[in-house]
């Protein structure tokens, strides 16, 4: 499946993150959708038929926010291969950064959730255990950054090249790892930071409501069937019981509202 | 410290405890001064349409919750360890704001078992003396069932309760749970719709020979106007009830039914952003003289004093304020003596996720309350001889949401992300469903509140210590009534049954389970087994009562919302009485 995260892999690591974030609006948009999906149930065919008749008609929305508040280059870079491996463009949506999964964790990481709100900040700062929660002196950003930071040393010493300019196979083995809980961090528990950090945020960023950033075009909300809003559902409750609800192929969101 | 003027009734908290107990004092002209730390969240985007249908501010973010850069709680698991903060918490969530946990609740409404207030004496009735465990201090509440039924059956009338009664006078009706306590009458109003999840499930447990019924709700079945006349709107189904406030006032919640009502009232006054930090205690004449506040709003610190003192801040709250306070003797595990703290108990939880290929369940077309369950195998109503536990839980068909960023279920063995883990989304959002456990918790000797050594809240107060972990008599019961979901879970007819989840050892703070946290400031017939009387009272401070899931000696395989209701307004009316002549109750 093609994938816009390629970067030429002769260009050195540094000069080939710049290009790439260049290249990025260009190669946003042409995109493989409308592909039958894999799926062989009964669900999945009936979910899809209005989908896939609206694709074949239809460009997809796609992310039109440029611009990060949080990351810097190298760390936008990371944050952009990592999403469009863990939601590549296929017959489901567009890649991750075109469904604005970038956007959303920037701004989370740079809003409230990242300056660490509403979370007990006092010391001392002990390991126990894990139960507890993470005990570590960082903001949710400052977790995230080092996070990346360590990810990058370690793709380095693993592959020798820094974790965006893997090529998607390797990154995807690389988050694998990752997750698992087997690749050492120099200081943190990458596998916890993985688990802990990055996955809820990529969660929230398919299926929060759009008006955060991330489920463009509530691909997300479409893919899976969920209607939003408005959600007045006292009639459909019984109108629908055991039967498919029309509504989820056509979901709103709080901006249709607002 | 400046002292303002001195109130009849101060009660600290205004959630739903404070606003019952208010209710009942005020219809009667008394005095009644409310303090809350949060805010008024009637007119807020928590409340509207659209960003009440928010599920990544309330749900995730934890809109509407304890802020928990200002009090938290630390953890450990047994007593000789060294307790950690949780810095962030899951696992449970207290409210914050006018109504408290009561207005961002579920819903679920129960009476517990008509046993369940002499717990102690039932099982050594039962199964002998020795069937409880030394390190298990089970004890009777000193209130029977039918000294609450009145009150349960006002509280049902107020929140205009929505569910189909199994036993009316002692006779057995069909449809509902025929293990339910007798009722004087029906539910106010109709049990909510059954959703596809719900006829699955009552078609398996019929096949089974249990005895499935739906849920009793305090989610609206239709339009509802309650006896003091505020009204309830129909409920939309619109599976944003837990964590959310209900725009469409269709939840029962005290900022829908007893606030706006209240602040209606010329005797009624409540203090919003008033954070209170303490109290005073004059222990030689065994009162507690006045409340020691925080204006959150200017900083301005003050005393308040008071002919009475309630303290309805939830679980966590009213312990801290006794052991900060130093009102009672702290429970000390180790010597078994003291009782402040004594008792604190959580709820067993599992379940399994079913995946039915040509079925369509609609998450999201729920609400709070939508579930059918079985209370075939909960407490002590199966014979328990031989099972080397006691205790047991709730099994049921729950569906109270979609919401996609938590309520989505994928097969095991699903990757967690790429085109394949899309996939398994798509093909199952619609098409799936969940069985759960609600277990109890029954005390231990060695869980426990106390204030932590080393870590304090923003405040300067220590904070709370929770020593918890479930134990081997909740292990065991949480294994067997589990394997009976699993037998249900086999008998519906999925193409794909999910694991088991089981019970998470050791409890674990990341994971939500519920808010029923139970104990800590407990009620029992003496005071050397409690903190406060069957009365509420306070063992050494006559004017000074504690109400809520704190008071509770156990955990039910129920929500906790009912009785602790019930015994609220019963408190409402024996204060008035204890106002005449101001002595023990
Ligand atoms: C997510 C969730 C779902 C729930 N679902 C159910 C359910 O389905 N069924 C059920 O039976 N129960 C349920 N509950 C529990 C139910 O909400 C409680 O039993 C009920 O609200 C208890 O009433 P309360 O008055 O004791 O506490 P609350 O209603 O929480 O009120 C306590 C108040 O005290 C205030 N307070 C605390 N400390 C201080 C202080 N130091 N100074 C000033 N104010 C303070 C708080 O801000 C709060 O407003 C749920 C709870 C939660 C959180």
């Amino acid at each position: 499946m093609p994938h816009s995260v390629d970067s030429p892999s002769s260009a050195p690591a540094t000069a080939s993150r710049r290009v790439f974030l260049k290249q990025l609006a260009a190669a946003s948009g042409s995109l493989p959708l409308g592909q039958a999906l894999a799926g062989g149930t009964a669900a999945a065919l009936l979910l899809q038929a209005p989908d896939a008749a609206a694709a074949t008609t239809k460009a997809p929305v796609i992310n039109t926010v440029y611009g990060y508040e949080s990351f810097g280059p190298d760390e936008a870079a990371f944050v952009e291969s990592m999403l469009n491996i863990m939601c590549p463009a296929d017959a489901h949506t567009p890649n991750g950064v075109d469904c604005g999964l970038a956007i959303y964790i920037d701004r989370q990481l740079a809003g409230s959730f990242g300056q660490g709100a509403r979370r007990y900040a006092a010391g001392p700062f002990l390991q126990g255990a894990v139960q507890c929660g993470p005990q570590l002196p960082l903001t949710p950003q400052q977790y995230f950054k080092t996070g990346i930071a360590e990810a990058d040393r370690a793709a380095q010493r693993l592959h020798g090249q820094l974790f965006d300019a893997l090529s998607p196979e390797q990154g995807n083995a690389f988050l694998q790892q990752l997750a698992a809980g087997q690749i050492q961090g120099e200081q943190l528990d990458l596998g916890e930071w993985f688990n802990s950090l990055v996955y809820p945020l990529f969660c929230e960023a398919c299926y929060a409501d759009p008006l955060y950033g991330g489920n463009v075009g509530m691909v997300f909300w479409k893919m899976i069937g969920y209607p939003g809003l408005p959600a007045t559902h006292a009639l459909d409750v019984v109108n629908y019981l055991g039967k498919p609800y029309p509504g989820r192929a056509t979901p709103k969101s709080i901006a249709d509202f607002s | 410290m400046k002292q303002r003027a001195s109130k009849t009734v101060v009660i600290v908290g205004g959630g739903l405890t404070a606003g019952l107990i208010a209710r009942q004092l005020t219809a009667k002209g008394c005095e009644v001064l409310v303090l809350e730390r949060g805010g008024d969240h009637s007119k807020g985007p928590e409340s509207s349409l659209p960003n009440q249908r928010d599920e990544l501010r309330w749900a995730v973010r934890q809109g509407l919750i304890q802020d928990w850069s200002r009090e938290t709680y630390t953890l450990r698991h047994q007593h000789n360890q060294t307790a950690l903060p949780v810095r962030w918490m899951e696992s449970f969530l207290p409210g914050q704001g006018l109504g408290g946990a009561g207005n961002h609740w579920n819903g679920h409404l129960w009476r517990w078992a008509e046993y369940d207030p002499q717990l102690r004496s039932h099982y050594e009735r039962r199964y002998g003396k020795q069937a409880i465990p030394a390190d298990m201090p089970l004890q009777d509440w000193g209130v029977t069932y039918a000294e609450m039924e009145p009150y349960h059956d006002l509280f049902e009338k107020l929140f205009g309760v929505s569910g189909q009664a199994g036993n009316i006078d002692g006779k057995k009706l069909p449809g509902g749970n025929p293990f339910e306590a007798p009722r004087s009458g029906p539910y106010p109003q109709a049990p909510l719709h059954v959703l596809e999840s719900g006829l699955v499930f009552k078609q398996a447990c019929d096949k089974l020979g249990y005895h499935a019924f739906p849920q009793a709700a305090a989610n609206s079945s239709g339009a509802y106007t309650n006896p003091d006349g505020q009204k309830l709107g129909q409920c939309q189904y619109c599976g944003h009830c837990e964590r959310f406030i209900c725009e469409a006032n269709a939840k029962g919640s005290p900022q829908v039914l007893l606030y706006p009502m209240l602040r209606q009232r010329k005797s009624f006054e409540v203090r919003l952003n008033t954070q209170v930090l303490g109290l005073r205690y004059d222990a030689q004449g065994k009162r507690a003289t006045a409340v020691h506040c925080l204006d959150l709003l200017t900083g301005e610190e003050y005393e308040q004093p008071a002919e009475v003192i309630v303290l309805a801040a939830f679980t966590m709250s009213n312990a801290q304020l006794l052991l900060h306070s130093k009102i009672g003797t702290p429970y000390d595990p180790v010597s078994n003596t003291g009782v402040v703290g004594k008792n604190f108990c959580y709820q067993v939880n599992t379940g399994v996720d079913l995946f039915f290929k040509d079925k369509w369940f609609n998450p999201f077309l729920a609400s709070g309350s939508t579930q059918i369950l079985i209370d075939d195998f909960n407490n002590d109503n199966f014979d328990h001889t031989g099972l080397g536990f006691l205790g047991g839980g709730t099994i049921q068909a729950y569906q109270f949401s979609g919401r996609p960023i938590k309520g989505r279920r994928v097969p095991d063995g699903t990757p967690r992300w790429g085109t394949a883990w899309k996939q398994a989304n798509a093909d199952w959002y619609a098409h799936s469903m969940s069985l759960g456990v609600e277990g109890s918790c029954y005390p231990h000797r060695g869980n426990y509140l106390s204030l932590d050594p080393t870590y304090r809240d923003v405040y300067g107060r220590p904070l709370v210590r929770m020593t918890f972990d479930f134990r081997a008599n909740e292990q065991k019961m949480a294994q067997f009534v589990s394997g009976k979901m699993m037998e249900i879970a086999r008998h519906c007819g999925a193409d794909k049954v999910g694991s088991l989840q089981g019970l998470v050892v050791p409890f674990d703070s990341r994971i939500y389970q519920t808010t029923h946290i139970v104990g800590g400031t407990i009620m029992g017939e003496t005071p050397h087994d409690s903190v406060v009387s069957p009365h509420l009272q306070h063992w050494d401070a006559h004017n000074l009562f504690v109400v809520g899931a704190s008071v509770y000696p156990h955990n039910s395989g129920y929500n906790p919302t009912g009785p602790l209701a019930a015994l609220a307004l019963r408190l409402g009316d024996d204060l008035l009485r204890y106002l005449q002549a101001p002595g023990r109750l």
